[in-house]
């Protein structure tokens, strides 16, 4: 028990020390939650755009490639890149006129096919907020990406940077080249590329039921923010591993329990600090009964755990830590969107709901929006209260035979 | 204190650890020396319950490793070979942490991690992050992390791989210390000179297979008063072979050939220096050439050649 309390001090001053994480988290329902709402409630309201500035030092087809990923499709209606040196891109980033600054280093292309540490400078505008937070992320997806396509293409283009300009036979070579190139996206699209997200604005319906469109919307965003903080805070199993503290714990004498039991409160503390925070915020905002506060935020931080408890099974069950990151990001996005995340599932088809609802932030969400909605408080059956605690326990149980077959060595 | 029967561990076809046995007594360094590779780390960590073991038998203060968990690993101490440790956690609370996870509570807990900051000479650095520290001190950090609860069996992993000669030293020194506070120490390394210092036995392995195993004056004695002779330059296979056997006939010379090659030739011999010549003379008369030389006394590294015929690191 002393060691179960003394995991959970642990983990939450080490928190402390990587406190922008959780303001990161907490930033996502403020901001989305905010949008939406001025979007649906207020008069409208222009979509946010933001200029991002790149000084493109290696100037290569691969960094052309990066520079152009940030307009593409809907992205390109919230971004508008611009061309830039370093000096100018500088100052204009430190004048706040620009949302983003990255710098693309000279030769950053030999170091990516040499799979060789390379450094994108990524500058932000303090004083925005979800702008430079969409450019951090379509940076982090481009360097998975990028790493993943030189494994996929290396050959092709260590040939193709090997075909020397001009000459006619090489026309022919690079012809090849591409079919073969072509060849391969063919095949590995569908697992490579991520669902798209089309960022689109429901109409509210005409006969819909009493309760505010934006007070539909809260479940949904609130758990959108347990996801990303459970999600991240699961990381830290290999953070762990990598830094030889998990070995330690299997030296000590049958500390297991203590331990995961110990990170999975501590992540709790951290997910309730989050949805109370929201929770409050959208209280005030809707002017729900206070009453319906305890069990709001029980279920939420009971969720998180029992979310933080299959992440960190999840990553444990990958066999490199990029692979578990690159897993758990891409089952993110569509359980996210079919869990009511995206749109309320009130305003979704039936059937896609009906599936969004068996999701388990689906389920979560659907319970939460029930509570918030409903007349009196502690409309949560046992059962579903149950559901989640089985979660817990089940992903929990994960975690510990894993810690005992070898994950703690590395 | 800590015994090792017939320890296997196979990773497939690799036998990582073949059929490994030895006592450790208290108060006493045990080394274990073996080039990389040799099979060290794994036996450590079949000792330490990292590993489970194909077969053998491992106990410890008494208690069965495998049988007996909770109680063998209570009684030990491990300091493994890479860091492990909270970098973004303030020293003071590595050690509480992990006196707390072997059992340590209150001010016995508070007393303890006070000593053994001083212990490592990180008293005045004790509030600190240890992601400011310097290589040396993160090594003694993580050397304190495994004494915290006072074991009475330590398993120390190549403790001085990558820390300069200065750290090593105070190392060592931490190692002495707990020695004479009676702890039994298995002490892993591949350098000679460290295992000469420290360790009060020695088991060398090589393939996971135990080679030798005795005190260092015991191994000192195996390899007798002959010398080392390494020879490079030219050397016919059969006729070297046959004029350094005619030398010990003729001469009544104690010689023998460890390992010959086309391009270098490795001897031993008593009092070498004083044979040179003849040695020169035999191997010109038989159509080779001497172009270098170098003549070592005996150590458990000229042992490791004489025994396996290769050098202890390559
Ligand atoms: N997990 C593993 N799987 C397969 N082989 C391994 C594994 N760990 C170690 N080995 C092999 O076992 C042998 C002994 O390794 P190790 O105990 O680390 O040696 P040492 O510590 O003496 O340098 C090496 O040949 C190594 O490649
Ligand atoms: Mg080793």
């Amino acid at each position: 028990m002393e060691f179960f309390w003394a995991s959970i001090r642990k983990d939450l001053a080490r928190w402390r020390q990587d406190f922008t994480a959780v303001l990161l988290w907490l930033s996502i329902p403020l901001i989305i939650g905010g949008l939406i709402t001025s979007l649906v409630d207020g008069n409208g309201g222009a979509k946010p755009r933001g200029v991002l500035l790149i000084a493109d030092l290696d100037d290569t087809f691969l960094s052309g490639f990066v520079a152009g990923a940030y307009s593409q499709g809907e992205l390109g209606e919230l971004i508008s890149v611009e061309k830039t040196t370093v000096e100018a891109g500088t100052e204009s980033i430190n004048a706040g006129e620009a949302s983003g600054f990255l710098i693309i280093p000279e030769g950053f292309t030999d170091a990516l096919l040499d799979s060789k540490p390379v450094t994108l400078t990524l500058k932000t505008n303090p004083a925005q907020t979800i702008l430079p937070g969409i450019i951090r992320n379509v940076t982090d997806v481009l360097l998975d990406a990028g790493f993943y396509i030189n494994q996929i293409f290396g050959d092709e283009i260590d040939q193709m940077i090997d075909t020397e300009p001009g000459g006619q036979s090489n026309d022919v070579k690079v012809a090849s080249i591409a079919v073969a190139i072509q060849k391969k996206i063919d095949a590995a699209a569908p697992l490579l590329f991520p669902p798209a997200i089309e960022i689109t604005i429901a109409d509210p319906p005409e006969d819909g039921p009493s309760v505010s469109i934006a007070l539909l919307f809260l479940p949904g965003i609130i758990l959108m923010a347990v996801m990303f903080s459970s999600n991240g805070l699961a990381g830290d199993y290999w953070a762990e591993r990598e830094n030889g503290t998990l070995r330690r714990l299997v030296y000590a004498p049958g500390q297991l329990s203590g331990f995961l039991a110990g990170k999975a409160l501590a992540a709790g503390a951290i997910i309730a600090l989050i949805g109370a925070i929201t929770l409050v915020i959208g209280f005030v905002y809707h002017d729900l009964a206070w009453a319906k506060l305890p069990p709001s935020l029980a279920w939420i931080t009971a969720s998180g755990v029992a979310l933080f408890a299959w992440f960190g099974a999840l990553q444990m069950l990958a066999s490199t830590q990029r692979a578990a990151n690159l897993m758990t990001a891409m089952l993110l996005f569509p359980l996210l969107m079919a869990g009511g995340s995206f749109f309320p599932l009130a305003a979704l088809p039936d059937w896609i709901a009906a599936i969004g609802r068996r999701t388990p932030n689906g389920f979560m969400v659907d319970r939460l929006t029930e509570e918030l909605t409903a007349a009196g408080a502690w409309t949560i059956d046992p059962q579903s209260w149950l559901i989640i605690l089985l979660m817990a326990v089940s992903g929990l149980g994960i975690c510990a035979w894993r810690l005992q077959t070898g994950f703690a060595r590395s | 204190m800590l015994s090792v029967e017939n320890l296997v561990k196979q990773y497939g076809e690799l036998v990582a650890v073949d059929d490994v046995s030895f006592e450790a007594a208290e108060g006493a360094v045990f080394g274990l020396l073996g080039p990389n590779g040799a099979g060290k780390s794994t036996a450590i960590n079949c000792i330490s319950g990292l590993l489970q073991p194909t077969s053998g038998r491992v106990t410890v203060a008494g208690y069965n490793v495998q049988k007996e968990p909770r109680q063998a690993k209570r009684s030990l101490g491990v300091v493994p070979q890479e860091l492990a440790l909270y970098e973004d956690l303030p020293a003071v609370d590595n050690l509480r942490y992990w006196g707390r996870a072997y059992g340590l509570r209150g001010s016995e807990l508070e007393t303890r991690v006070t000593e053994v900051l001083g212990t490592i000479g990180l008293g005045d650095r004790a509030k600190d992050l240890p992601k400011t520290f310097s290589g040396g001190m993160k090594r003694r950090l993580n050397f304190g992390c495994g004494i915290v609860h006072r074991p009475p069996v330590m398993l120390l992993d190549e403790p001085t791989v990558g820390v300069d000669p200065q750290s090593r030293e105070r190392l060592f020194e931490l190692v002495e210390a707990e020695r004479a506070k009676g702890t039994c120490i298995v002490y892993t390394t591949h350098y000679m000179q460290e295992a000469e210092r420290l360790c009060d036995s020695v088991a060398i392995i090589d393939h996971g297979k135990m080679i030798a195993r005795g005190s260092v004056a015991e191994l000192r004695a195996q390899l007798g008063a002959r010398d080392v002779l390494q020879l490079n330059g030219r050397f016919p296979a059969g006729p070297s072979k046959e004029a350094v056997g005619a030398l010990a006939a003729q001469n009544g010379l104690d010689i023998e050939i460890i390992s010959q090659e086309e391009s270098s030739l490795t001897l031993t011999l008593s009092s070498a220096s004083q044979h040179l010549p003849a040695v020169f003379q035999a191997i010109s008369n038989a159509g080779g050439k001497v172009s270098e030389t170098s003549l070592r006394s005996p150590n458990l590294e000229t042992l490791f050649l004489l025994l396996t015929g290769k050098e202890l690191r390559e």
